[in-house]
């Protein structure tokens, strides 16, 4: 497995001086002298760039872009494709600005005749044998060989051997549901083989044969598996790997893109919607450096299919012979109004995990009004101690991007892989360039990184606590330790004990720390909007539903919570709101069709305690209507209406409540640590034997987690693929 | 001078078409005959779904609804306008629609409260 | 001259050239010797060409000695006659194999003898003395060794440093290595440790082609029984000194010759050259300091320390000093390998040791004088070029390898080119776009020329393409592709057009005959 060692990296391997700057830079803190900057010229603009910056960084911070194919910023450095080549005075040939470092006085000049010839004659080569099909390729309109040839490549053809020989033809691979391979027109840039041993950790791309026979390809028959597989299609600079979803269904100017938020998992990775005629037709990675950096995770990637199946289009109601019958909004308004006043504050709502803060304040508020405090979410958590009341129990304090500097990360009860795609590429990241150690105290797992197994039983970590574990002497002496806890583990019974362990032992952690910035407790949520949930005020605490004997229970697209009929007390009401007719909608008495996240303009708060927007991409299906709007129409059907007609009024409602939740694109850090461990101290309850476990396993298990992906058949063609490839050799 | 002014202009406005009120009134008396002897042609060549009494019952319900005005000026711009109709319809250079849209029931108003909004999809 | 002041150019000429990669290390990339694939003399013009202007302040400054002539040309020569070389003065005394190759019979050549003394002299003296002797690598690039090997002196940093010995030598024609390492692999063993110790290797490491089955065999026998005797491994030679010799076999391929392919190779990844820099000397085999040289240039060490660097230097023209050992192939009625002095003409050498051009010298087509990625040179050359570093390039060619190839009068100069070019088109590793796209296109391009069925301006092309292919790659597989192409558009420009006008008046004739 690829791990480029400090210890080479510091020795000068300039593979990636974007990666390496931070190493030397934290190695350089005790020496505490910055090296001098030095000047060169690029194109006679003279510009001071720190030493062991690359030709083509240096004219970046001038603003010349040099054209390129191989080179990738977050990628180590190939320098293969040979499109960068630039003349430098006094260098008789011309240098791949991509991976020279630039030397003092050097004189770089990237319009000047050589580097234009150089540029054109490799063009030349690349499209010697690169197939002419832009009217049938995917990627036409966003290729790089196509913009760089009108830019850069010569204005008539000397291929006159195509009469005798014609081109180069490559097989092309089936390398699984998601990627569609077209070999032929590969330039071998190898940026996806780069992506898939360095960011994703799987060593099954790579190349086979040499000269003009090369191929890039998985070495034997298989799938390229990874849950940040949908990658490479974006970094492919031709059409050689393109969405297979997507294949042929429209052209990048075509559609419309709506810059928006992912909700499938706890990150909120930031994600641009394209859409054409009233369709999401993909969804593409948008950069954004603090959290997903350019990558998405396959799940938040293809499950948009499932967005036009199994949805809720009309409100339904059961009738008495015990069918849902479609009905208007009136009518199924009125019959659950009338449901709700009879019931007289006998009310539980649950909300589930896609629901939308504004949808949840609304809830709470009605549910309020009419004289009920049970409003809870699917995913417990526990309630002793300081409970949900101070944040620090429940963010990921630290944030994701820093997870990437951590020299010790320790995994309690959790499949970041899994759970948080994106996150566990930090950690990757950080355990390739950076030499982090990871410990892992749960169920042996496939992180795709070599960690520490300390074993399963959850007493482990009441050992390390006290400190009779061997694993202590380690975390006493890492720098910047980080403790991630899974939020399967604190839905567990000792869920209360468990935190309020891991919160003194990284209580401990944290008091060593010179760096007051760095938390070391982090809380790491499966769900998209927990901490909006959390911060909004609902009780994490399903259990006592069912205790309560409602006679009206609220479902806000809460699918996963489990609860069956017989759960419940005869003659309870259900209603479900929510996009998707899953579980929570079969056992409904009423159906409210509410919208996905594609959909509405909404908030969302990832489980860095980041607040982020979705934006309106395509209209809703239907009847379907906004969710918080439909409290809202319900509140006044029901006679306790809520003050807020607009969106802007209910965010103001939000910022009352919680004033971080309308501070889009800021994580609000939390404080307390001392205070909620104080409390949690308190509850002093024994840790249970039965050993830590996770939901999410295998790869098998990533796809399909919520009613938007088990309702894709993309998601489902995944999980088959993983089957088949199960039965495979390889 | 500057009241002066806008007497002046008030008194120098130039007619459209009538000097006084009775012409008005003959005016329009006249533009109702037309309408009136036309309309049996007019639902004969368009093939309306009415009855000619329906259409002089229309009639009548167009100008009673301009009964109070009292401008000069603006019942001559009303007659110039219920001409030109006229014309385009006597010339058939309308379509069955726009006769029929003469009978369109009166548009209901835009919901403005939050509920009948909601209902109406379209907030 | 005294043999001190020659010592003294070499120094102040090593000095310029250092202090010269120093500012610009992009030149230093293409000093790298061990391409033995890619003769890279024509790279070393480079170097005199663009430092002419370097060089001349810094030679005229106090600091460094100087001459009256300029700087750049080589010193007066005192001697005027090279070659053909006494038997007392070679090096490689069992190239036949008439004799024992172990131990035994090294010993009795004189290998190993007072090996100790010379490590007991230290690095710097040996690395002295190899600067003395103004041996320039034997590989291709004909870079002086002393320098390469002064290069690994830099304060450790804690890495072990290795020595790398390419034995690769997979270019056509070349021979050399092979007969050095099945008959006289004692040479090689205790070059590795002497020029082990001259940079502080841990250890090193012996990459020898797949092909070279025997070659291996010796070569591991060789090394087991200097373990044996206490001439490796902890305190080798009894000098306290320790040093491992190890040998990886690679599994064949022509591109694992390129100095840095070879360290991936060994590292057990695809042959494929990496980018510089950053160069073996700082990250090289598993990420230590690495130097590699050639089998020949570690092979003649011990015998340079032994009968000392001034001894090396009078052989030969000034910068171009030593034995050197020669193939000999094709069209000659004796193809042999043999150990002759630098400098010696070429007509010389291939009638003295070759029994001459089969037909005769006048039946004499052309020479590619350095392996196969040397551009040819035709007879006219041919007649009065001497076979040195300086007197190839000066003919537009290189002594790469010295490997001579012969080709007389009945060969087809083009369709030996394109059977070249095709071997480069199979060799290519593929990793960098101009050799992998441009090699492949070259390639059948020229076969259309040896039919003649191309237009006379696609030879401009071609001589384009191979300029775009040139200097442009990562590695210099793309040069040594370029160069033959270069080399017989260059001499050979008439008879490519001849071809051409045949083939089209054929092609006519048979068009009109059909009619």
């Amino acid at each position: 497995m690829l791990r480029i060692t400090a210890q080479k990296s510091l020795a000068g391997a300039k593979v990636s001086p974007k990666h390496l700057f931070p190493i030397f830079s934290r190695s350089s803190t005790d020496v505490a002298k910055k090296p001098e900057k030095i000047e060169v010229f690029i194109d006679d603009k003279p510009v001071l760039v720190e030493p062991g910056t690359t030709v083509l960084q240096a004219a970046a911070l001038v603003g010349v872009e040099i054209p390129r194919f191989c080179y990738h910023e977050r990628l180590a450095v190939a320098g293969n494709c040979r499109m960068c080549l630039v003349e430098v005075e006094k260098s008789p040939k011309p240098v791949a600005a991509c991976a020279m470092p630039v030397m003092k006085g050097w004189r770089i000049k990237t319009d000047s005749e050589m580097t234009r010839k150089a540029r054109e004659g490799v063009m030349e080569f690349l499209l010697v044998n690169h197939p002419l099909d832009c009217p049938i390729c995917d990627q036409g309109g966003e290729c790089d060989l196509q913009d760089q040839s009108m830019a850069f490549g010569s204005d008539r053809s000397r291929f006159t051997d195509i009469d005798f020989s014609g081109k180069r033809a490559v097989e092309d691979k089936d390398i699984g549901p998601l990627i569609k391979t077209i070999m032929t027109r590969c330039i071998h840039c190898t940026r996806c083989i780069r992506f898939a041993s360095e960011v994703a950790g799987i060593d099954d791309l790579g190349t086979t044969g040499r000269g003009s026979d090369m191929q890039v390809g998985t070495y034997v028959e298989k799938f390229f598996l990874s849950e940040l597989s949908g990658n490479v299609i974006d970094l492919c600079p031709v059409g050689a790997l393109t969405s297979k979803p997507y294949s042929f269904t429209a052209r990048p100017w075509e559609t419309r893109k709506t810059d928006s938020i992912d909700v499938l998992d706890a990150v909120g990775s930031n994600i641009v919607v394209c859409t054409r005629t009233g369709d999401v037709l993909r969804i593409l990675p948008r950069i954004n450096e603090d959290i997903n950096e350019e990558w998405l995770s396959d799940k938040s990637r293809f499950a948009y299919d499932g967005l036009k199946r199994q949805r809720l289009v009309t409100p339904m109601l059961r009738d008495a012979c015990g069918e849902l019958k479609p009905v208007d909004w009136e009518a199924a308004l009125l019959g659950v109004g009338k449901v709700l006043k009879a019931a007289g504050g006998n009310i539980t709502a649950v909300a589930g995990g896609l629901a939308d803060a504004e949808a949840l304040v609304a809830l709470k508020d009605l549910v309020n009004k009419l004289g009920s405090e049970a409003v809870c979410i699917e995913n417990s958590f526990p309630l002793d101690g300081s409970g949900t009341d101070l944040r620090s129990s429940y963010l990921l304090n630290n944030k994701i991007a820093p997870a990437e500097e951590a020299d010790l990360v320790l995994l309690i009860g959790t499949n970041p892989r899994l759970e948080a795609p994106l996150l566990n590429s930090r950690i990757r990241k950080g355990y390739v360039h950076n030499e982090t150690e990871i410990a892992v105290i749960g169920p042996k797992i496939d992180l795709r990184y070599d960690y520490i197994h300390l074993g399963e039983d959850p007493s482990i970590i009441r050992q390390i606590e006290n400190g009779q574990h061997a694993f202590v002497k380690k975390l006493k002496s890492a720098k910047k330790p980080l403790v991630i806890l899974g939020s399967d583990t604190l839905s567990r019974s000792d869920g209360a004990a468990i935190l309020s362990s891991v919160q003194s032992l990284s209580r401990g952690l944290q008091d060593e720390m010179c760096d007051p910035e760095w938390k070391v407790l982090n809380i790491l949520h499966k769900v998209a909007n927990q901490v909006a949930a959390l911060d909004i005020g609902y009780t994490p605490d399903l259990s006592k539903i069912c205790e309560s004997s409602p006679k009206v229970l609220y479902l806000l697209g809460a699918d996963d919570c489990g609860i069956t009929r017989a759960d419940l007390p005869d003659g309870c009401f259900i209603v479900y709101q929510g996009h998707h007719g899953d579980q929570g909608a079969s056992i409904a008495d009423a159906v409210l069709p509410g919208i996905a996240y594609t959909e509405k303009q909404a908030t969302y708060v990832n489980t860095e305690g980041r607040a982020q927007q979705t934006l309106v991409a395509v209209t809703p299906p239907g009847l379907a209507r906004e969710d918080w709007k439909i409290i809202r129409a319900l509140s006044e059907i029901v006679g306790a209406k809520l003050p807020y007609d607009s969106l802007e009024e209910i965010r103001y409602r939000l910022e009352e409540v919680a004033p971080h939740l309308t501070r889009y694109g800021c994580a609000e850090a939390a404080n307390y640590f001392c205070e909620a461990l104080e409390l949690g101290k308190k509850t002093n309850a024994p840790i249970d034997t039965s050993p830590l476990d996770v939901k999410q396993k295998t790869l098998e298990d990533f796809y399909m987690t919520d009613v938007i992906s088990r309702a894709s058949p993309t998601m489902a063609k995944c999980v088959a693929a993983v089957q088949k490839q199960n039965l495979s050799k390889y | 001078m500057a009241s002066q002014a806008v007497r002046g202009g008030a008194r120098q406005v130039k007619p459209l078409l009538s000097l006084d009120n009775e012409e008005a009134r003959k005016r329009a008396l006249n533009l109702y005959k037309a309408w009136y002897r036309q309309l049996p042609y007019i639902v004969r060549q368009y093939d309306i779904p009415k009855s000619v009494e329906q259409c002089r019952q229309r009639l009548r319900e167009e100008f009673k609804k301009h009964e109070c005005l009292t401008d000069v000026r603006v019942i001559d711009m009303l007659i110039i306008k219920g001409q030109m109709e006229l014309k385009e319809t006597v010339h058939v250079w309308k379509q069955k629609g726009h006769i029929m849209s003469y009978f369109k029931p009166t548009a209901e108003p835009k919901p403005t409260d939050f509920l009948s909004k909601f209902l109406q999809g379209v907030n | 001259m005294p043999k001190d002041k020659l010592a003294n150019v070499i120094t102040t000429y090593i000095t310029i050239l250092d202090s010269f990669s120093v500012n610009f290390p992009n030149t230093f990339d293409r000093e790298i010797e061990n391409v033995k694939m890619a003769s890279v003399l024509v790279r070393f013009s480079y170097l005199t060409k663009n430092q002419l202007g370097l060089l001349a302040p810094l030679a005229n400054s106090a600091q460094v000695c100087c001459y009256s002539t300029p700087p750049g040309t080589p010193p007066p020569q005192t001697k005027t006659k090279f070659g053909p070389l006494c038997d007392e003065d070679r090096i490689f005394t069992n190239l036949y194999g008439r004799h024992d190759w172990r131990l035994k019979g090294a010993l009795k050549r004189g290998d190993w003898y007072k090996t100790k003394e010379i490590l007991c002299k230290g690095a710097d003296w040996i690395i002295n003395e190899i600067k003395v002797s103004g041996l320039r690598g034997r590989g291709g690039a004909g870079f002086p060794s002393g320098m390469k090997w002064s290069f690994m002196n830099k304060p450790s940093d804690g890495r072990p440093k290795y020595l790398v010995v390419n034995a690769d030598e997979g270019e056509p024609g070349t021979c050399k290595d092979r007969e050095i390492m099945r008959h006289d692999p004692h040479k090689l063993v205790e070059g590795c440790l002497i020029a082990g110790k001259a940079m502080g290797a841990k250890a090193a490491y012996i990459y020898i082609r797949g092909e070279f089955y025997n070659e291996a065999s010796n070569m591991q026998i060789a090394i087991a029984e200097a373990y044996q005797a206490g001439l490796l491994g902890k305190n080798a030679c009894n000098s306290g000194y320790d040093f491992d010799v190890f040998m990886h076999r690679g599994a064949g391929a022509y591109i694992c010759g390129e100095e840095t392919a070879l360290i991936e190779s060994i590292e057990g990844k695809q042959g494929k050259p990496r980018l510089k820099p950053p160069f073996p000397a700082d990250v090289g085999v598993f990420g230590c300091p690495t130097t590699v040289t050639n089998v020949e240039t570690v092979a003649v060490a011990p015998s340079i320390c032994r009968r000392g660097g001034a001894w090396f230097a009078s052989f030969g023209r000034t910068r171009n000093s030593g034995t050197k050992l020669f193939n000999i192939s094709g069209h000659v009625n004796t193809p042999c390998t043999v150990e002759e002095e630098m400098s010696i003409p070429l007509k010389e050498l291939i009638e003295l040791h070759a029994g001459g051009v089969t037909g005769g010298w006048d039946n004499l087509l052309a020479v590619i004088p350095g392996g196969s990625s040397t551009p040819l040179i035709p007879k006219s050359v041919c007649d009065d070029v001497l076979m040195d570093f300086d007197g190839l390039v000066a003919a537009q060619t290189s002594l790469g390898t010295a490997a001579v190839i012969v080709m007389n009068k009945q060969t087809d100069v083009v369709k030996a080119i394109a059977r070249l070019i095709m071997f480069y088109k199979h060799e290519s590793c593929g990793q960098c776009t101009p050799c992998r796209e441009g090699i492949s296109w070259m390639n059948k391009i020229i076969y259309r020329f040896v039919d003649g069925n191309a237009r006379p301006d696609e030879i401009d092309m071609l001589w384009e393409l191979s300029k775009q292919i040139e200097g442009h790659t990562i590695c210099a597989l793309g040069d040594g592709a370029a160069w033959p192409v270069q080399g017989l558009i260059r001499h050979f420009r008439p008879e490519l057009e001849d071809r051409m006008k045949k083939f089209h008046e054929q092609q006519k004739g048979q068009h009109a005959a059909r009619n």
